[in-house]
């Protein structure tokens, strides 16, 4: 299969339509897309909404299927890959169980895979995403960002090959997400596990990214592949370099193009 | 909290009230001689020498209610793992518990009467009436979990067992024990009903000797005191659901 070979996560010519109620053939949401990850490389996909981002996501997890086209991650069908605790995922939804402790939500991948809980792991990781001292706190009672820190944590547990993180900070507010990003940088320095993140925030994306693919909607298609040149650690000043605001402002543009003509 | 402490003063009120219209009715002979006043059925049920009739009576139809609610809970419950697991039995086993619920208890006492081993139509009745609210409320609680946990756990790689006793379960603990607080009335009209077609004793067999030996005051007496049984369990099933409620939510 073209350009798949070795990928982590290989998306090859992906169409997907909708049933639509009295439309023959549904509605076109994504048109062959076709996407490489490489191991180890974080990707963000970069578009507006309803432009099949999160979809393209959601069929990289298995959740949901392509019309026509391949989707492999590792070279295996992502079911398979499902099955054997591969994916690692974070939604804007954090999607944590009410009834369980900050600790048992993190441990929730061991005991769904039937695997013995590794305390020292998730004490570890409780660590890395600052939150020792609310091991035993319930959901309910921690703030959005903490929750997010949770849901990261719990994603990374089992140490997985392939990291989906949809719009994971897209509830929260603009510093909490600036600061956020700031922790999932260093979180993702230390793990460098193959990353696909799905994003409409331009700053978001460059200052995560190694490259960024913006889609364009209806259809959802590939406009841009876009390789982002900052080196990493990357600090917080990066944001403010003259190379950053540049490609910021080309990336806006191209998201909505039809703003500008 | 203000609100709520009002609410009940107006309850302790409302019931002090109801009471007090009780006793005035029956000491003035307004409702006839059927009807006494209160005072006369809380002395007759704090005679010592009646204490021994009343106890025995209230232990066999308490032992047949809770008999019948705690069969009647796992069957429940079970039918509704069941069609979790296997869809397509979901329909019919709606159909089967809402059919089963349409038959009055009354009409299908006395089946049970010829076809059970005697003793066993009171907890038979009861269980069945819990059967029904618990089967619904465990059907639809373990529906409730959210796409979002769903789409989690798939993800995760979960086998179906692993979803059932860490989402599935859970999400449904609050709907279950809403189911089983409003089964409790349920085991206990049951359990008195099917007294009433034939059982050794039990406060539904006093009910019947009362009306048929025209002894009012003894009739009310285990009346009022199945009342306060179902009450006072209602009110235990609501703190249980209250504490299931906001552990699991």
């Amino acid at each position: 299969m073209a350009g798949s070979g070795g990928a982590a996560i290989a998306l090859h010519d992906v169409t997907r339509r909708f049933p639509l109620k009295g439309v023959p053939d549904g509605v076109l949401a994504l048109d062959r897309v076709t996407l490489d990850v490489r191991p180890g490389e974080f990707v963000a996909l970069l578009g507006p909404s309803g432009c099949g981002k999160s979809t393209l996501l959601r069929m990289t997890a298995g959740l949901d299927a392509p019309s026509t086209g391949t989707v492999r991650v590792g070279g295996n069908e992502p079911a398979a890959v499902a099955g054997r605790q591969g994916f690692g995922v974070a939604f804007q939804d954090h999607a944590l169980l009410p009834w369980l402790t900050v600790r048992d939500n993190i441990a929730l991948p061991f005991r769904v895979a039937g695997k013995p809980v590794n305390a020292a792991r998730i004490a570890a990781l409780i660590a890395l995403v600052k939150l020792t001292g609310f091991e035993g706190a319930f959901p309910r009672n921690l703030s959005g960002g903490m929750r997010q820190r949770v849901n990261i944590a719990r994603a990374l547990v089992l140490e997985p090959e392939v990291l989906l993180l949809d719009e994971p900070f897209g509830a929260l507010d603009a510093v909490t997400r600036r600061h956020m990003n700031l922790e999932l940088q260093r979180i993702w320095t230390e793990t460098r596990t193959t990353t696909l993140l799905v994003t409409h925030a331009v700053e978001e994306a460059l200052f995560l990214a190694d490259r960024i693919v913006v889609m364009t909607g209806r259809p959802g298609r590939v406009a841009q592949d876009l390789a982002v040149p900052f080196a990493r650690p990357r600090p917080v000043e990066v944001m403010r370099e003259e190379e950053f605001h540049r490609m910021q402002d080309s990336l806006v543009l191209a998201l909505e193009p039809e703003a500008h003509d | 909290m203000r609100l709520a402490r009002d609410l009940r003063i107006l309850g302790l009120l409302g019931t002090l009230l109801l009471c007090l219209a009780w006793e005035a009715i029956g000491a003035t002979g307004l409702g006839g001689f059927t009807w006494p006043p209160l005072s006369r059925v809380i002395a007759m049920l704090a005679d010592p020498d009646r204490w021994d009739l009343f106890g025995r009576a209230a232990g066999s139809t308490l032992a047949s209610a809770v008999e019948g609610y705690v069969f009647g809970a796992l069957a429940g419950i079970a039918l509704a793992m069941l069609t979790h697991f296997l869809p397509r039995l979901a329909p019919g086993a709606d159909r089967l518990a809402a059919g089963m619920h349409a038959i009055p208890t009354v009409a299908l006492a006395p089946v049970f009467l010829i076809l059970l081993p005697a003793g066993s139509t009171a907890p038979t009745l009861a269980g069945i009436g819990v059967a029904f609210l618990v089967y619904v409320a465990a059907a639809s609680g373990l529906r409730a979990s959210s796409a979002a946990h769903r789409d989690l756990f798939q993800v995760l790689g979960s086998r179906p067992s692993a979803r059932l006793l860490r989402l599935d379960l859970p999400a449904g603990l609050p709907s279950i024990a809403t189911g089983l607080r409003l089964a409790v009335p349920a085991a206990l009209i049951g359990a008195v009903i099917g007294e009433w077609f034939g059982a050794p004793r039990g406060l539904g067999v006093l009910i019947v000797n009362g009306m048929q030996n025209f002894q009012i005051v003894l009739l009310w007496s285990a009346v009022l005191l199945v009342a306060l049984i179902s009450l006072t369990a209602y009110l235990i099933a609501g703190a249980i659901e209250r504490a299931v409620h906001a552990r699991f939510r």
